[in-house]
């Protein structure tokens, strides 16, 4: 028997065979293969449900319910998203409504050894993009049948690159989903910074998937702003693979959409190699956010660490889930966690779950998580040196999300990341 | 200056003060003693405007306006200081930062200009050298990892920078070895004229060696039981609060 899907689901699946006549690499056999073999994947599976282990904080069920295109409801569009502010890039890959706007994007001047294109460029080359067998995260099918587009990125041996490159994804109100597939692969000790932002206008979907591939002593520094309209849903999946001696970083401030989750798994393959998952959530009303990790340390001799901070106020909900699983032979790792949420209302929650495997008996590992309220003892000793009480409020907020931020190396993405947090106390 | 009358005042529900009244003239010094559980920091907090520190009857004149009214930063703003018997540790604020927003919070209220970073920096480590304390202490989060001296410092430089009109403190000596004591004695005296006033609260007379009061008031179970002068204080170290409280 057939099982039954959700709406959206459905509706999935019933628009792929007119779908694919649409989406690059058409002519390509083993694209057109890759995407059947995702649609039937995702058939088997559906939107995840909160029966999944990895689900269970954060509800769809509103959003399957909804076929993907037919009306969306548009009520939650109410509040007005962060103005986007400018950061000043040297180099610019804009996408608009998840496909690759050439006129607005400034590639000139590339430097040698950085290649940059688009995912449908690529997928119209006869690139190979391969679904691995054992893939069961729906959303990675439903993106893979659906991908449209993305950035491609290779950085090659011994480049190393300071300026940062950004990556702008703008987006207006749609019913269909951007299934955006973005690609980076640095080789052996190449360097690169990424700052990657997501905002809009309206309700959509995002479902971001991006595979990172480091090799030996590759560093790639990886900023996320998800700055997505207040009424949009962010499914963002993010895999990293990290050889030896090769560092990866990233941070990501989460402030928009209506209910958004950012799930990274990086997979450690070498010695002294480096996992470093960084970020900060500031919710309001009534937004969902869930941040969902996995580090995996397969060899001995490496480190990953992950400091999440979260600031929820009104009815928002903040959700953290951090794994580090420690293979059995991976000796000498050390796996450092933390995770801590302020709440500013009575109404706010947020459900944190770190979770250790650990197979090997050489190890050091660590995890915390805190929730609490703003110090009132703080409060009054800044008030009574003169300071109002808004404006106390607001440094101690300033002050708790202050350290977080400076797990951020580049100077430039760090102050830009400040104001957007500063923006987003002060309302704006 | 100030003018406490009849205050009563109650702390989650318990009465603490019973019937309070002080009067402080510009330029006088009060201490006001008493053993544990008087009432000492209540009367700190109720004066500072502390919120769980609720006035059930009584009023308090601070120079001629109804400071009950007012919130404690715009008490701050006004002139009057609390030097905390616990200064609150504050991670992730430079203390830098701290004073800036706290000095220009209060120039803005008395619709001063506002100083810049470099005019800050300027007075602030005027009086940190007139205090003999390190400048890197301003880089530090305030009070983060500083020792119980360290914290009444920071106190200190606190009121040197504001100069407030009328100086509270609040066990200022708990914990203080006597170089410290004296560090805070002297953060007080440079301070004294003919226009400000201080209210020391205290449990041992030794603070009193190093500023000297003008006026002693014995606190017992929420109401002054007993008045004097300097030698008061002395008294009270040889007899002890007993005596002086049954009597």
């Amino acid at each position: 028997m057939m099982k039954t899907l959700s709406v959206r689901a459905q509706n999935y699946v019933d628009h792929f065979e007119a779908a694919l006549e649409r989406l690059p690499g058409l002519k390509d056999r083993n694209i057109k293969a890759l995407r059947k073999s995702g649609i039937e994947r995702f058939a088997a599976r559906d939107f995840p449900t909160r029966k999944i282990e990895e689900w269970r904080y954060t509800n769809l069920t509103q959003f399957v319910k909804m076929a993907a295109n037919t009306a969306a409801n548009e009520d939650t569009a109410a509040l007005p998203a962060l103005t986007p502010q400018a950061f000043d890039a040297k180099w610019e890959m804009v996408f608009v409504d998840g496909i690759f706007a050439a006129d607005q994007s400034r590639l000139e001047d590339l430097p040698n050894g950085l290649s940059i294109s688009s995912l449908a460029s690529e997928l119209g080359n006869g690139a190979v993009f391969s679904l691995n067998d054992e893939e069961d995260r729906a959303l990675v099918t439903l993106n893979t049948a659906f991908m449209r587009d993305g950035f491609c990125l290779h950085v090659s041996e011994n480049t190393q690159i300071d300026d940062v490159l950004a990556i702008t994804f703008r987006n207006t109100a749609s019913n269909d989903g951007r299934h955006i597939r973005n690609r980076i692969i640095l080789d052996t000790d190449a360097q690169l910074t990424v700052l990657e932002r997501h905002e809009g206008t309206g309700t959509y979907f995002v479902n971001p998937v991006t595979q990172v591939s480091l090799a030996d002593g590759a560093r790639l520094d990886h900023y996320k702003l998800q700055n997505d309209s207040i009424a949009a849903c962010h499914l963002a999946i993010t895999d990293v693979d990290i050889a030896g001696k090769a560092i990866y970083k990233n941070f990501t401030l989460s402030v928009g959409a209506k209910l958004s989750r950012n799930e990274l798994k990086t997979v450690i393959l070498g010695a002294d190699a480096q996992s470093h998952l960084d970020g900060a959530y500031l919710m309001r009303g009534e937004q969902h956010c869930d941040t969902t990790t996995l580090t995996e340390h397969k060899v001995p001799q490496n480190i990953s660490k992950q400091t999440y901070k979260g600031v929820l106020d009104d009815k928002a909900h903040g959700v953290f889930q951090g794994k580090i699983h420690i293979f059995k032979d991976a000796q000498q790792v050390a796996g450092d966690q933390l995770s801590k949420a302020l709440l500013l209302s009575d109404f706010a929650a947020v459900d944190c779950k770190p979770e250790l495997e650990i197979h090997a008996d050489d190890v050091k590992c660590s995890h915390g998580a805190t929730t609490g309220e703003l110090d009132e003892d703080a409060l009054f000793y800044l008030q009574a040196r003169g300071i109002p009480y808004e404006s106390a409020r607001l440094l101690l907020i300033e002050a708790f999300m202050g350290d977080v931020l400076e797990h951020i190396d580049n100077e430039q993405v760090r102050s830009y990341f400040s104001t957007q947090a500063a923006a987003w106390l002060s309302g704006k | 200056m100030l003018e406490i009358k009849n205050l009563h005042a109650t702390v989650g529900g318990k009465k603490i003060l019973k019937g309070i009244n002080l009067t402080i003239n510009p330029g006088e010094i009060h201490a006001v003693m008493g053993p544990n559980g008087a009432g000492k920091s209540t009367l700190s907090y109720v004066l500072s405007g502390r919120s769980g520190y609720d006035v059930t009857s009584g009023s308090v004149t601070y120079q001629g306006q109804n400071l009950l009214d007012m919130t404690p930063d715009v008490r701050a703003s006004s002139g009057i200081f609390l030097a905390f018997q616990y200064p609150v540790e504050i991670p992730g604020v430079a203390s830098a930062t701290f004073l800036k927003t706290a000095l220009n919070a209060q120039r803005r209220f008395r619709g001063e200009e506002e100083l810049d970073a470099i005019q800050f920096l300027k007075l602030v480590r005027s009086k940190t050298k007139e205090l003999g304390i390190k400048d890197d202490m301003l880089k530090r989060p305030v009070n983060v990892g500083f020792s119980g001296g360290e914290k009444k410092r920071n106190e200190v430089l606190q009121m040197a920078l504001l100069e407030p009109t009328l100086m509270l403190l609040d066990e200022t000596d708990s914990g203080l070895d006597i170089d410290a004591l004296k560090v805070a004695a002297d953060g007080v005296n440079r301070l004294r004229s003919p226009e400000r006033s201080a209210l020391i609260i205290t449990h041992y007379q030794r603070l009193l060696d190093y500023i000297v009061p003008d006026f002693v008031h014995v606190l017992a179970d929420g109401k002054i039981v007993k008045s004097g002068d300097k030698s008061l204080a002395l008294e009270l170290e040889e007899k002890g609060y007993a005596d002086i409280c049954a009597a």
